[in-house]
């Protein structure tokens, strides 16, 4: 970065606010003069730096919600429409779109921890067809002609080198295509990861009709007794949960971690949907102070979380880079650093797969039958607020289900000049010796392969909630947990890749007001801290014959713990703030430091950072040791070459198996170890939020 | 030697006599409770029209409370003398009072009282050489007549800067009260059915602007038994969220005011979290006044052609009133908690209508850090719909921080509800209704 590419972005921001403040003069919330329609909203402009990148955001949005009171109608006495209209533009895509936008990426090179990281070009890797080391002879290789190698991009980056310490300590390194889907449609997964370069510009202005925020419709009949039935039609937010950050029981609306991954406030995140909503209030009860029965009916099309698409500036724990690179692979195949092993010669070699080897195939989204829904119990008990809340939907989180037919690369009718593999004597030069049938471009089912349809499993949840004041501590204390079944987690010992388990969150948060008279002697500091609990209940971690661990490849018991410390000075016209928060599973963490000048009733200017700290990539078994394609993928483990002769019971026999666990690395499934504060290690940046509300 | 026939007169007529002193007594304490004397207040007033300001303030000192006099004279306010009133309370209220008096007793244990069912419960002035008598007081104003419920439709709150002059920021809220219980004009009477907690009364709050804060919504929660801590809950517009309130946040500014929540309806705190302590009675000047009268200003123009109490003096931070002579008992509150912002709190308790007008505050380390003006208007010269209620309106508020010369001003369109209120209207799951 320059100081004239410093001035010509600072001098484009300076015209944003002048522009901005030229057009909200005239702007303010209007009111009919009855009283019964309301419209305000704002205007803002958001810029974020992200320390080497340059701008990762440079958005304009405006918002207008809307009231209408209606008169009451026959059974009803309430009934009133409210509505949310957005529109955001995102400059970052054309101020810096040699990072993020249409000329992104670049070419890359695959790595070969055996050959000394020698790095070779993207599709010129030495696992390729014609080499003569490779079992089989093979149908590796691709066509750099409508795959070429540019416009791509190492998946994480951005977290900086993957581990590379040996001659197998390789780990694997995938490459995504970095430009909007418009202008290189490589990777793209229709209906889910495909935005073009508008829509990723304009978000609200896709199918979805995002630009429709919020539109409901709320009424509310009252009986005779004072209880009340309110209903609430329409798209709207559903807020089930007492949390900030992350969610444990918050989930009836999937959440657009694309804005700024977990950082952005809920409330904004949210993606509405259209539901159905029917709240029985039955007020004081019994020996509840409160009482209210809730069932809720999601009517609209399912949407899963935004996790950002590959090359987007926020993609969440750069899954969004991930699939957009296995999608690549699958569609027109890939380079893959380190993949092969147990070559000549020994070591992690870098690895051309065809298409339909490895990947991501389809994207299955639930089709449309409106079988979403929940209910929630939720009052007040002795001084305690509590809810009990079961819902059962389709999972936000997407779910990679390996297990479907592929191709096998080693198949071929180049016949290696080494031969054979030792061992094999039957093996017929460039035939699968166990399946003659299996021939270049087949595809069929092989085990522990992956390639991958990507499901959004049923995920039923229980969960509850209490919030309580405790007197001698002069804090208020928030609780929740939820116990959900069948989610879907990846999982090396499966044939399939991934299995079920139930899983346990909770949150335990803490809120006091204190004095520190040092800082402010006659105000005090809100702290705010929660720790969060996640329990994988039925994971599965195996210890095999060689000292590995595979299975699941997620923390079993993992913490996040989070703190929030603020001050109220100029009579809450300024308010700095410090958010932390550290993931002790990813041993990463975040500060972020901000200071809110409220510079008068319409205008505010919000200020800050977001840093990141602690180790960020973890290691985890990548799958690179199974037997997909007997007798090709055996593994060095396996080898009779090896040291010391094949591990009894390892092989021959002939069958596919798992993962033996003995090579490890950051990619591709160390990033749910790494969580979203360790994936996001290199989103440092200095955030700058100008806001005009009316 | 007396027969028995005349014995049983004796008896029977000593009986009726103390029956009958009795009586006469208790109508004479009702009497002096919730009446005013306008003709023995006028003969003790400064005349009518009077202005006292800081060329004669000295003239004045004894008939002002404390730092009002100071503030005067050094030209930041000065007052107006308004002819005396009397506001009377519902008859339910004073016939409850007599109904019940001497009934109500303070227990050992602090913020106890024991067999109140209605009306005031100590109605007897206060004496010096009573060590309860603070306390009485205090239970006095928890159960001051108010009506039953109560609406702020329109409800200006204005911070202003005293050094530059100028306003910071300008909130408006819509604001609502019901009593739970010992209600006395309102059916039904005396309590609400559906009340499993026991709660006195509630406060509800709705932020109407600024955009940044519109839609923040407060309920407070008091409960009948003092011992228990109040309910607290704040609707964050911006999260969606109710978030319950630490009662750290009861004591802490407000929204960025120079008012606390505590500092609500003059004390809206536990009784037994303050050492009360009765200092005095004193005719003193108060901020009472007939509305209709005033020199009033629109805000945020109303149909029903109502206008506000405007204010004046330094930097606008004074209620631009009358005050008028009105019998005072001065009212000492300590907090027991040495972490309370404040070490004390001294109150002008206006005798007839019990409600602390005047109040000076004082910081934790006992140096003078606001005075509080509390503004009331007969209601029978406020808005149409007050006519007749026997409740003193609340008009106006100054909370004016002199350490910091910074105030908070407070205007009021308080009136009886015209929708009658529920007490679902007062329940956590109400704000979340009531929000987005």
């Amino acid at each position: 970065m320059n100081s004239q590419w410093l001035f010509k972005r600072w001098s484009r921001f300076v015209t944003t606010v002048f522009f901005l403040s030229a057009f909200t003069s005239s702007v303010s919330a209007w009111n009919s003069k009855d009283g019964t329609l309301e419209v305000h909203g704002f205007l803002d402009s958001t810029t974020h730096a992200r320390l080497d990148y340059g701008i990762s955001k440079q958005r304009m949005r405006g918002q207008v919600e809307w009231s209408k009171i209606f008169k009451p109608n026959g059974l009803f006495s309430e009934i009133s429409m409210h509505g949310t209209l957005r529109a955001t533009y995102d400059g970052a895509y054309d101020l810096n779109d040699d990072e993020f936008g249409d000329s992104s990426g670049s070419n890359v090179f695959g790595r070969s921890s055996g050959l000394g990281n020698l790095e070779t070009p993207w599709g010129m890797s030495p696992v390729s067809a014609g080499n003569p080391n490779l079992p089989g002879g093979g149908n590796f290789g691709f066509n750099l002609t409508t795959n070429p190698d540019t416009g791509l991009k190492r998946v994480s980056s951005e977290l900086g080198n993957s581990n590379n310490n040996g001659a197998f300590g390789g780990g694997l390194d995938f490459y995504t295509p970095t430009r909007p889907c418009n202008v290189d449609s490589r990777g793209c997964l229709p209906g889910y990861m495909d935005a073009t370069e508008n829509e990723l510009r304009f978000p609200e202005f896709t199918d979805d009709l995002g630009v429709l925020r919020e539109i409901y419709i709320d009424a509310t009949m009252p009986f005779d007794n004072g209880d009340e039935i309110n209903f609430r039609v329409g798209r709207q937010q559903i807020v089930w949960g007492r949390t900030d950050l992350f969610r444990v029981l918050d989930v009836v609306n999937p959440n657009d971690f694309s804005i700024q991954n977990i950082y952005e406030e809920l409330e904004d995140s949210r993606v509405p949907l259209g539901i159905f909503s029917a709240e029985y209030r039955a007020g004081g009860a019994g020996a509840f102070d409160d009482l209210n029965f809730q069932l809720i009916w999601n009517f609209e099309k399912f949407r899963p979380n935004n996790l950002g698409q590959g090359g987007q500036p926020y993609n969440i724990l750069l899954a969004g880079d991930l699939f957009r690179a296995l999608g690549n692979c699958w569609d027109n195949g890939c380079t893959v650093s380190n993949f092969a092993t147990g070559l000549v010669p020994g070591g992690n070699l870098s690895t051309d797969f065809p298409a339909h080897m490895i990947g991501i195939r389809n994207v299955n989204l639930p089709k449309w039958k409106a079988d979403q829904g929940g209910f929630r119990i939720e009052g007040v008990f002795k001084s305690v607020g509590f809810s009990l809340n079961f819902l059962s939907s389709y999972s936000q989180l997407p779910s990679l289900r390996g297990g479907i037919p592929t191709t096998n690369g080693f198949v071929g009718t180049t016949i290696p000049a080494a031969g054979c593999p030792v061992g094999f004597p039957l093996c017929p030069l460039g035939f699968n010796p166990f399946d003659p049938t299996d021939v270049p471009n087949l595809e069929r089912l092989r085990g522990f392969e992956p390639a991958f349809d990507v499901h959004f499993p049923r995920v039923n949840l229980i969960g509850g909630s209490a919030d309580f004041y405790v007197d001698p501590l002069k804090s208020a204390f928030r609780v929740e947990v939820a116990h959900t079944s069948g989610e879907e987690f990846a999982d090396t010992s499966q044939r399939r890749l991934f299995s079920e388990s139930n899983v346990l969150r909770w949150v335990v948060g803490w809120d006091r007001q204190t004095y520190i008279r040092a800082l402010n002697p006659n105000r005090t500091f809100l702290l705010s801290a929660q720790i969060f609990g996640q329990h994988i209940l039925d994971h599965k971690d195996i210890t095999t014959p060689f000292g590995s661990q595979i299975g699941f490849q997620d923390h079993k018991d993992n913490f996040i713990g989070t703190f929030l410390f603020q001050g109220f000075y100029m009579n809450d016209r300024l308010l700095p703030r410090v958010i932390t928060a550290y993931d002790i599973g990813a041993q990463a963490g975040v500060i972020a430091p901000a200071i809110d000048w409220l510079v008068n009733d319409n205008w505010r200017v919000t200020f800050g950072g977001n840093f990141k700290f602690g180790t960020g990539h973890r290691e985890a078994d990548d799958a690179r040791t199974s037997n997909s394609f007997p007798p090709f993928t055996a593994g060095p483990a396996c080898n009779p070459a090896a040291a010391g002769g094949p591990t009894p019971g390892c092989f021959p026999g002939g069958g596919e198996f798992s993962s033996i666990g003995i090579r490890r690395g950051f990619e591709p499934l160390g990033r749910f170890k790494s969580g979203p504060i360790g994936m996001a290690q290199h989103e440092d940046e200095i955030q700058l939020l100008v806001r005009y509300r009316f | 030697m007396i027969k028995p026939t005349f014995k049983a007169s004796i008896f029977f007529w000593t009986v009726i006599y103390f029956s009958f002193s009795a009586t006469l007594i208790q109508a004479d304490v009702i009497e002096g409770a919730f009446s005013a004397d306008l003709d023995e207040i006028n003969s003790i007033s400064p005349q009518p029209g009077t202005i006292i300001d800081q060329n004669n303030v000295d003239s004045f000192e004894q008939l002002l409370a404390p730092k009002l006099g100071e503030l005067i004279k050094e030209g930041f306010y000065s007052i107006k003398i308004g002819a005396p009133i009397s506001i009377k309370p519902h008859q339910a209220y004073i016939d409850a009072t007599a109904e019940h008096i001497g009934t109500a007793k303070l227990d050992d244990k602090p913020g106890v009282v024991l067999n109140y069912t209605a009306g005031r419960p100590f109605p007897e002035p206060p004496e010096l050489d009573d060590p309860k008598a603070g306390d009485k007081l205090a239970w006095n104003m928890r159960y001051t007549y108010a009506y039953d419920s109560g609406e702020i439709t329109d409800f200006f709150w204005q911070y202003r800067d005293m050094h530059k002059e100028k306003i910071e920021r300008t909130l408006s809220f819509y604001a609502s009260s019901l009593r739970f219980m010992h209600r006395h004009v309102e059916q039904p009477v005396p309590a609400l059915p559906r009340n499993p907690s026991e709660v006195y009364n509630a406060l509800y709050l709705k932020v109407i602007s600024p955009p940044d804060l519109r839609g923040t919504q407060l309920l407070i929660q008091r409960m009948e038994d003092d011992t228990k801590q109040e309910q607290a809950w704040l609707y964050l517009a911006t999260h969606r969220r109710v978030r319950r309130l630490a009662s750290g946040q009861t004591t802490d500014a407000f929204l960025g005011s120079d008012i606390m929540i505590e500092d609500f309806l003059g004390y809206n705190g536990r009784i037994k979290d303050q050492r009360w302590t009765y200092k005095g009675t004193q005719w003193v000047l108060l901020p009472y006044f007939n509305h209709n009268e005033m020199p009033l200003v629109e805000v945020n123009h109303q149909q029903d052609g109502y206008r506000f109490v405007g204010f004046t003096g330094k930097a606008d931070c004074f209620p631009d009133i009358t005050w008028q002579m009105r019998k005072a008992y001065i009212l000492e509150a300590e907090p027991y908690d040495e972490r309370h912002p404040l070490s004390k709190r001294l109150f002008y308790v206006d005798a007839q209508t019990m409600q602390p007008a005047f109040a000076n505050i004082y910081d934790r380390s006992g140096k003078l850090w606001k005075v509080a003006i509390a503004g009331f208007s007969h209601p029978d010269a406020h808005h149409p719909v007050n006519k007749g209620s026997g409740t003193p309106m609340i008009d106006v508020v100054s909370m004016i921080d002199i350490q910091a010369m910074h105030c908070t001003t407070l205007q009021f369109k308080a009136m009886v509800p015209r929708k009658k209120l529920k007490e679902t209207d007062f329940t956590v799951q109400a704000l979340r209704a009531k929000g987005r």
